[in-house]
């Protein structure tokens, strides 16, 4: 069949690029803004995300992993005698200063983990042997931190709250939610680095023996131990995602730019298909007088919405691209799985095709003696 | 003789209701078959075009009734009379009424296509009725590149596209110089005699009068008079002697 909807999309350029703008316009926000708002997300929970552990004890009434409380590491022994506990391993998380080579100060998260199990140790290793942290002052600092921090190198010796660290190697994809840069060493060498006080922890972290369910074993360690908070790994994550998203309101914000421009390019598609639709009026009256059905004039406004959902995502995507790529060289990383980009690519066709209603209305209402007007 | 291809039984059409309403057609009644050219006039407002409408099944009649080949158009939904048009009538208008993104072959393509007719099929058939207008040498020409009577050729070959028995022609002459608009009428007119079809045009133009079976005179809604060739040529000799 003739593609009318095509011919005639492509006839007035000057219309089609204005419907482009707005297109891409709605697509580059909504990408970026859902990007960033997962990344945000995604780096909230990223350490609980990566650890293996089922179970998370915490201090009482903790309000995310990043300000993470300690508390008797008395626990960890109770938590091993727990029936359904396969292992149970101390973890710390604590705040410190960093010194600059120019003398200024750098807030770090000092992460200790057991380095015999690497339970809670970087998963992602650019450069180095995780091994070294066994020894005195051997740290792991991310790739992402590193202008941060200086630009160290490995074998760089620094300094952390007047204790001399050896940065022993790299790591990937570790970076912290707060902005202060990870640095991981074993759990002794992070007491020592953090204001932790020693026999104390931040967290108790717990694997589920077979036969157990992850359910099961928390009712008991939450029963058995007393003021702490017991997590499943999912509650945890979902807490510390939840807390920066609802209870600062920063996810909510990031959130509501996605939506604005979904909506902003709603009005501007819905306004440019109308104002072609009306400017085609005759030609659909025509249409209807030699034949068509109000269902074939329906498939035109649609098709023509559909094209330009299809255009304007594709070359959005590529603004969208550039726009990223300007982002991650300031420091903002976005977080953008192909299901996010599927999903985007969802809500421009619903975007375009809920702008043609009102041209549909329209052309329903069609007064046919139209095209016998001169 | 078969029964009549179109019927119009008292029909009337009101516009509006209460003290607004405006009757455009009002009880006219008429009985129309194949191989006839016919024309209707009168002045403007007089009801014409809601005629063609109503005879078109672009508009139901608001009381009568109207059947196309014995379908009661009056009952039918608007889901229906799609279909008759598709199957029946073919449209020619005053201003062409092409579609400016399309060339005149994909013009002709795209009726072709409505009636169900896809493909090379539908591009070979166009291409053949272009041709009967005259105008094989244009297929590739958008609308703004052909004359006002090419245009009209195009709108015609559209009309025919599908082999509508029925073409009904609204002022078709209105936007060509006087031997254009003849050339098309004489197309018209053609179409009825040498192939059967019935081709009803509202029309202005008296110099086409001769050309057609018969004229009706409409004014205020109402068919004022009805006049075959052969009274019209009494007159027109009638004419010529005084």
């Amino acid at each position: 069949m003739v593609s009318l909807a095509r011919k005639n999309l492509f006839h007035d350029r000057v219309r089609l690029a204005v419907a482009l703008l707005g297109i891409q316009f709605a697509v580059v926000l909504m990408t970026l803004q859902i990007g960033f708002f997962l990344k945000f997300m995604t780096n909230a929970s990223v350490l609980i995300d990566h650890i293996e552990a089922d179970i998370w004890i915490t201090a009482k009434n903790l309000k995310n992993f990043d300000f993470g409380l300690p508390f008797s590491e008395q626990k960890l022994y109770e938590a091993r005698r727990v029936p359904g506990v396969l292992w149970a391993e101390k973890f710390l998380m604590g705040f410190s200063y960093w010194k600059m080579p120019d003398g200024g100060q750098e807030t770090i998260q000092v992460i200790g983990f057991n380095p015999e199990t690497r339970i809670g140790a970087p998963w992602d290793i650019v450069e180095g042997d995780l091994d070294q942290v066994k020894y005195f002052t051997q740290i792991f600092i991310d790739e992402a931190d590193r202008e941060r921090l200086g630009f160290p190198r490995i074998g760089d010796e620094v300094e952390i709250i007047g204790h001399k660290a050896r940065i022993a190697g790299i790591t990937r994809g570790a970076k912290s939610f707060v902005g202060s840069p990870f640095v991981f060493t074993s759990f002794k060498n992070a007491l020592k680095l953090s204001f932790i006080p020693p026999g104390q922890t931040v967290y108790i972290l717990v694997k589920v023996a077979p036969g157990y369910t992850v359910e099961e074993v928390k009712e008991h360690l939450a029963r058995t131990l007393t003021g702490v908070d017991v997590y499943t790994k999912r509650e945890f994550s979902w807490k510390s995602r939840r807390y920066w998203l609802l209870v600062t309101g920063a996810g909510i914000a990031l959130l509501s730019t996605a939506v604005l421009g979904l909506l902003v390019g709603t009005v501007i598609v819905g306004q440019t298909i109308y104002a072609s639709t009306m400017e085609h009026l005759k030609e659909f009256g025509t249409l209807k007088a030699i034949g068509a059905s109000n269902a074939d004039l329906y498939r035109i406004i649609l098709t023509q919405a559909l094209l330009m959902a299809v255009i304007g995502y594709a070359t959005g995507m590529l603004l969208a691209r550039a726009f990223l790529h300007l982002a991650r060289r300031a420091g903002l990383e976005a977080y953008l799985p192909i299901e996010v980009l599927a999903g985007i690519f969802g809500l421009t066709l619903v975007m375009c095709v809920s702008a043609s209603i009102l041209s549909i209305y329209k052309v329903t209402k069609l007064d046919p003696a139209l095209v016998f007007r001169s | 003789m078969g029964a009549p291809w179109l019927v119009l039984d008292r029909v009337s059409k009101v516009y509006g209701d209460g003290t607004s309403a405006v009757v455009a057609v009002r009880e006219v009644s008429l009985q129309l078959s194949g191989g006839r050219f016919v024309l209707l006039m009168g002045p403007s407002g007089s009801g014409k075009t809601t005629l063609l409408l109503l005879m078109g099944c672009l508009l139901k009649p608001t009381r009568g009734r109207l059947f196309l080949f014995e379908h009661d158009v009056s009952a039918l939904d608007e889901r229906t009379l799609p279909l008759l048009r598709r199957r029946y009538i073919g449209f020619v208008f005053q201003t062409f009424n092409l579609f400016p993104a399309l060339t005149a072959v994909e013009n002709v393509e795209l009726a072709l296509n409505l009636k169900g007719i896809n493909g090379s099929d539908a591009r070979r058939r166009a291409a053949a009725l272009l041709a009967r207008v005259g105008l094989e040498g244009r297929l590739h020409f958008l609308p703004r590149d052909l004359s006002g009577g090419e245009k009209q050729r195009v709108a015609l070959a559209r009309a025919l596209a599908g082999d509508p028995p029925i073409i009904l022609a609204d002022e078709p002459t209105g936007m060509l110089d006087s031997r254009t608009g003849r050339q098309i009428v004489e197309l018209l007119a053609d179409l009825a005699r040498t192939e059967g079809r019935l081709v009803f045009m509202v029309t202005h133009d008296q110099r086409v009068r001769d050309l057609a079976d018969e004229v009706l005179f409409m004014e205020d809604g109402s068919i004022i008079a009805r006049k075959s060739a052969d009274e019209l040529r009494e007159v027109v000799s009638h004419g010529e002697g005084k």
